[in-house]
């Protein structure tokens, strides 16, 4: 069994998760625009976008000789919960012979749940696989809690230094074993980091944007056009609504995300029940980043994503009952970096300016 | 007192319960206003106040609430529908509206009544579903429950009409309760066969007739205007019309047993049933994949049905109608399957 997964947020996570279980994993390509266009060939012209960049990695994964995939499942109404049997029949009708595991919730079919997760198991005892999961949980947290340092200290700093700082940082993480050394790689990492805090201006000189809308987009840097980094250039920080260990926590942990039960409560002013994907719980956000005190709110969304245009629909409201600037980016193949380049500066313009007559 | 009037807008799933709807506000003494057949106007109107992102079925709701509210009612019946089986739902975009519909249409006077909707079947029928209906006309339960037996009795002989094959546009261009109880009585004591049916048809030409399943949303295939009246012009070109519609629910539930993961839409679901049933029916000669611009449920569906189509080596196509569809284009279109249809039947 050679496995191999969907690239997306930090792949190191799944890779090692798989390879510490024993698996012989393949790491999936980043996404660029030889695997966008190939996804776009083989997918429906309208699915949504992130189900071509995942077609495009899994056609790319077949050259390597992979034959199983992972990926999670999902009931609904959301169209990420059907992902993996559209792609099952892409590729057969494409005449790969390749399996498709998905991971779904053991409520829907609970035979197949269990034949999953004891193929994933391996020959691994069930403690061992606590350790495993355990570890990963810990390396999740600890890239996370680096990430967050780094969008806030790259709008004060040199992209190039800070940017080696996170690449450097992640490259050590793969090569972990156990617990200990997480931590030690992850306090080696943020003294480093430490000494760039004194570039932080004072408490209202500061400008920060929060990053809200569909978990892909948000979290794949690489099809989003880098729009953390094009908001952090404009000496605004940064901060998403999503992080992969909030993803964990809600899938894996349920019980530990009473904080996001809240922000998810917090929502339902505008979206009152749940309606697929994670729309209600970005409007909670955007209403969460406010009473932060955050400046402005940056939503993505892929193109016809079916929850988030809802929220959209919403959002306008939103942004004038709690007076918070909103702005709505639709990601898909066509999105071309000076658009969304000149889109973000118009709007970080507009706050400052905003913020400045204020002060008048 | 002035009967307070409740506005139901013509569009989304109006085509399916609409006789519902129609008795039972009629049952609980209250004036039920209908939005106008959709026109150039009113999509327009909906077109410019939605996302231009959004699907067309959407773009077209928004249009005929607008309209509603132009007629001065006091109430728009826009229930949530959530639920009509258990462990499938509905589009997101649908489960939504009324958010949609309430945060995006500021100017809005009349009320919103969204009850939401969890039944176990396409019977909505239960107290539960209409709390909010009933609260805001202050309806005693018991008077509420009686009416809402009355509607769904009604509704059942709408449906049963559907089943035998009707079509949905046989009815719904009627919006008076007393037309549409004439109508549905005069088909139930109907000699002649519905036209899907029917042996002995004519066409233009003399040409042979030939069947087609027109799969897609009643929301698509009702939608005169919307669809440019689709269904009656292939009627006119000699085409037997089948529809989702018509397929028996245990039919469709057969087919939904097979997969090992059936997708989680409720219309969605039905149409895969039905759209399986016409592939392996040989009375079928091809298969029209009706669906509109920016669907995402269909994305989905249309990808499945392709390669299914070639499986069964079944005649299929797929139709994309937008608010700027041409009208020639989908005549040139369906014009040209139909040709081949009967230049494969006569082959055969």
């Amino acid at each position: 069994m050679r496995l191999s997964f969907p690239y997306m947020g930090p792949t190191i996570v799944y890779k090692k998760l798989l390879e510490l279980l024993g698996h012989d994993v393949v790491m999936p390509p980043r996404p660029n625009k030889e695997i966008i266009d190939l996804g776009v060939k083989y997918s429906p012209e309208f699915a949504c976008f992130p189900f071509k960049v995942i077609t495009g990695i899994y056609l790319k994964l077949m050259e390597k000789g992979v034959d199983t995939l992972i990926t999670s499942g999902g009931h609904g109404p959301c169209r990420a919960g059907y992902y993996g049997e559209v792609h099952k029949k892409i590729l057969q009708d494409l005449g790969y012979d390749v399996e498709i595991i998905v991971i779904d919730s053991p409520h829907d079919d609970y035979k197949y749940f269990y034949e999953v997760v004891k193929r994933l198991k391996g020959n691994s005892s069930w403690l061992q696989v606590a350790r495993v999961i355990k570890t990963v949980y810990q390396l999740t947290k600890a890239l996370d809690q680096i990430e967050k340092k780094i969008e806030i200290l790259r709008a004060y700093n040199d992209q190039g230094t800070i940017n080696k700082l996170w690449i450097k940082a992640q490259e050590e993480f793969h090569q972990i074993q156990t617990t200990a050394e997480i931590k030690e790689i992850k306090n080696k990492y943020l003294n480093k980091l430490a000494e760039f805090e004194d570039s932080i201006p004072a408490a209202d000189e500061r400008y920060r944007i929060g990053i809200i809308g569909e978990i892909y987009v948000v979290l794949e840097q690489s099809i989003n056009n880098q729009i953390e980094e094009k908001v952090n250039r404009f000496g605004f920080e940064v901060e998403r609504s999503q992080y992969l260990t909030d993803w964990i926590r809600e899938n894996i942990f349920p019980f530990t995300g009473k904080d996001l039960e809240k922000i998810k409560e917090k929502g339902e002013e505008f979206i009152e029940v749940g309606i697929g994907g994670h729309a209600q719980s970005n409007m909670g956000h955007a209403i969460d980043f406010k009473e932060k005190g955050f400046n402005g709110i940056i939503h993505l969304k892929p193109f016809g994503c079916l929850p988030e245009l809802v929220s959209q629909s919403v959002a306008d409201d939103l942004s004038e009952k709690y007076e918070i600037p909103v702005l709505s980016i639709t990601i898909d193949e066509q999105t071309a970096d000076a658009n969304v380049l000149t889109r973000v500066e118009a709007f970080l313009d507009m706050i400052k300016e905003k913020d400045y007559r204020e002060v008048l | 007192m002035r009967k307070r009037k409740i506005g139901i807008p013509r569009a989304l799933l109006y085509y399916y319960y609409f006789p519902f709807w129609l008795r039972l506000f009629d049952e609980l003494n209250l004036e039920s206003v209908i939005s106008d057949n959709t026109s150039r106007e009113l999509l327009d109107k909906g077109v410019k106040k939605s996302l231009s992102e959004i699907c067309v079925p959407i773009k077209v709701m928004i249009g005929h609430v607008l309209n509603l509210d132009q007629k001065n009612v006091d109430y728009i019946f826009l229930p949530r529908f959530h639920s009509i089986r258990k462990d499938v739902v509905f589009c997101p975009k649908i489960i939504g509206l009324p958010d949609m519909v309430k945060h995006s249409l500021p100017g809005l006077e009349a009320e919103i009544i969204a009850d939401q909707i969890d039944s176990k079947s396409d019977d909505i029928a239960q107290f539960a579903n209409h709390q909010q209906l009933a609260e805001t006309f202050s309806i005693p339960k018991k008077e509420m429950k009686k009416a809402l037996r009355e509607a769904s009795s009604f509704w059942q002989r709408y449906r049963n009409l559907l089943y035998q094959g009707y079509l949905i546009n046989d009815f719904s261009r009627l919006d008076d309760l007393e037309g549409l109880e004439k109508l549905i009585s005069k088909f139930e004591n109907e000699k002649q066969l519905p036209q899907s049916q029917r042996k002995d048809i004519v066409t233009p030409e003399n040409e042979e007739v030939v069947d087609i399943a027109v799969i897609g949303y009643v929301y698509n295939f009702s939608d005169q205007y919307l669809n440019m009246d689709i269904l009656n012009k292939l009627k006119e070109m000699g085409v037997r019309v089948h529809t989702f519609s018509m397929v028996a629910v245990e039919i469709i539930e057969k087919e939904l047993a097979k997969p090992r993961k059936p997708m989680f839409w409720e219309f969605t679901n039905k149409l895969y049933g039905a759209a399986e049933h016409y592939f392996k029916n040989d009375q079928i000669d091809g298969v029209i994949h009706l669906t509109a611009f920016g669907c995402g449920p269909d994305s989905i569906l249309g990808q499945i049905l392709d390669v299914d189509a070639k499986e069964y080596d079944k005649a299929f196509m797929t139709l994309r109608i937008d608010e700027q569809t041409g009208e020639s284009h989908i005549i040139t279109r369906i014009e040209a399957f139909i040709d081949l249809l009967r230049l494969k039947k006569e082959n055969k």
